[in-house]
């Protein structure tokens, strides 16, 4: 193993500068000097038809569709045109689609009115025309008593090229007026900023953050700056930030992040919020059901003990 | 700044952290929660136990394990670097009790098993140990003793303590109730751990493996009946608990 600190020779001929830090890595000096051969660069550079049929093909399969699924027929307009509604609940992630699952989507009849299919490298299957519910899904349902409460259970990961066309198939491009959205997910702990040692947090735990047209109280306090969240949620807020949505995060810090009862139950003050208080009915029942549904859906790994 | 420096564990950040082991405490944090509790005639470990596959065989899932007839751990984090540390800690115990003739002392044994563990934060190319661990035993002078190890290779000596998930939990319930008279004999100790693991199992005593040693006697596991039993009383004192405290405010 190299000693830290030794001289590195550069290895290219010309134009990349590599330099050795004090710690024996290895890092790429950008030469001011300019590099000689930059007409050759650009040539590679220069797309060839392949390329752009390539990135065509590409594009085809990464595209977002929104569909009905008992009719197989997709959706022309957007899904908030199709189906307006005065509240709209996403959840993101397995922890809180579990939470949905357990204490709304069981007290109440829920008809599914879409259902969007996206490819990327994060999806297990290969085969995009034929996504089981039993794998990542993203499902939209409205309660049938009640038509204009729209509930999103997405576990499926959608990629940063692809939240721009989710948005749009299920937003669409113009204001909607008196919808609220509240939007719940997970995120780990380590991704908690924060000057304490993670060790002293005492996780699962939740934080909100909200869009400045959302008025109410939020059901646990605020995420102190700095205020960073990733993935759809923020896709979702700034798009409500932009639109005057008022919309609410409601984010659950937790060291497990794959299905756990504990971090589930760390939502549980949200049932309080007005979203979702007239759509929860029986509690304890709906504990019962997420103890079925863990032990359901519990993949053996024999790594930790 | 992390990202820089938890490439190879031998080098530190530039203020002062080695993130390898930082994160090895982490996956600590992924194993089920295990509870050490040491008594005045006693010394209990209990863990959560893992559900097991229906094809798997349950002896071959095992969180607790005798080093040797007087001493034995609870670990908490990742399976096959347990294996690997309890091997060599038997391996020591012989050896040591051959070579001097007397069995280990709580405390050596311990301390080879930390000593190990900090050999391989400071090694090249290798990664510390995942695995926090609850040794347990009595020495020949008769006094229970309860260690706790990290990956980062510290021991201390505890009175009660947690390891793995939840175990924060855990150890605010032990410093609220472990008291002299939580601690007075051995089925209030033996209660005592139970207790403390029932308030973060998810189902209740069945998720529940519970070993003790008393002094001058080998190592005992719980069978799950008599596991069940215990849950029973303490559900039985709960309640009646409960009612003496409605009483009391009516």
């Amino acid at each position: 193993m190299r000693r830290a600190g030794a001289p590195l020779s550069g290895r290219d001929g010309g134009g990349d500068t590599m330099a050795a830090t004090f710690f024996g890595e290895v890092v790429k000096a950008p030469c001011r000097a300019g590099t000689e051969d930059q007409e050759e660069e650009e040539e590679g550079r220069r797309e060839t038809a392949e390329d752009r049929e390539v990135r065509r093909h590409l594009a085809r399969k990464r595209e977002v569709r929104l569909f009905r699924r008992q009719t197989k027929t997709s959706l022309e307009v957007s899904l908030l045109e199709k189906y307006p509604c005065s509240k709209f609940i996403i959840a993101i992630g397995n922890n809180a689609v579990a939470f949905l699952s357990s204490f709304v989507m069981n007290s109440g009849v829920w008809e599914e009115v879409g259902c969007a299919k996206l490819w990327n490298e994060w999806c297990r299957t290969t085969d995009k025309t034929h996504l089981s519910p039993a794998e990542a899904f993203c499902v939209f349902y409205h309660l049938k008593s009640s038509p204009s409460v729209l509930l999103c259970q997405c576990s499926c990961y959608v990629a940063e090229d692809q939240q721009y066309q989710w948005l749009e198939k299920v937003f669409g491009s113009c204001a909607r007026k008196n919808m609220q959205v509240t939007l719940l997910t997970c995120r780990h702990v380590t991704d908690y900023k924060t000057s304490e040692s993670i060790s002293s947090l005492h996780s699962p735990f939740l934080k909100a953050l909200k869009t400045q047209n959302f008025k109410e109280p939020p059901c646990c306090s605020l995420l102190e700056q700095p205020n960073i969240v990733h993935d759809l949620p923020a896709a979702v807020l700034s798009y409500c930030q932009v639109w005057k949505i008022p919309a609410v995060l409601y984010l659950c810090y937790t060291d497990v992040m794959k299905l756990d009862l504990i971090t589930v139950e760390a939502f549980k003050p949200i049932l309080s919020s007005r979203s979702l208080k007239g759509l929860v009915k029986n509690i304890p029942q709906s504990t019962e059901i997420l103890k079925k549904l863990l032990t359901t859906n519990e993949i053996q790994s024999n790594i930790y003990t | 700044m992390a990202s820089r420096y938890d490439r190879a564990i031998t080098v530190f950040s530039p203020d002062g952290h080695l993130f390898q082991v930082e994160y090895a405490q982490e996956a600590v944090k992924k194993g089920s929660t295990a509870v050490g509790i040491r008594g005045t005639d006693i010394v209990v470990l209990g863990v959560e136990k893992k559900s097991v596959a229906k094809l798997q065989d349950e002896r071959t899932v095992r969180k607790i394990c005798a080093l040797d007839d007087h001493v034995c751990m609870a670990f908490a984090g990742l399976t096959a670097d347990a294996r690997v540390v309890i091997n060599r800690a038997r391996v020591e115990c012989q050896s040591y009790k051959l070579t001097v003739e007397d069995p280990v002392t709580v405390e050596y044994i311990t301390r080879f098993i930390a000593t190990l563990k900090q050999k391989y934060t400071q090694s090249n190319g290798r990664r510390p140990f995942g695995i926090s661990a609850l040794i347990v035993g009595f020495d020949d002078d008769g006094i229970p003793r309860l260690y706790q190890t990290d990956p980062s290779g510290t021991y201390h000596a505890w009175k009660a303590n947690a390891i793995g998930r939840s175990a924060k939990t855990v150890r605010e319930f032990l410093e609220k109730n472990y008291t002299d008279d939580a601690i007075a004999n051995d089925s209030e100790a033996i209660k005592l751990a139970i207790r403390a693991l029932l308030e973060v199992v998810q189902s209740g005593g069945k998720n529940i493996e519970l070993a003790i040693i008393r002094r001058n006697q080998p190592l005992k596991m719980f069978s799950a009946r008599e596991i069940e039993l215990q849950v029973t009383e303490i559900e039985k004192e709960k309640e009646e608990a409960e009612k003496k405290k409605s009483k009391k405010t009516t």
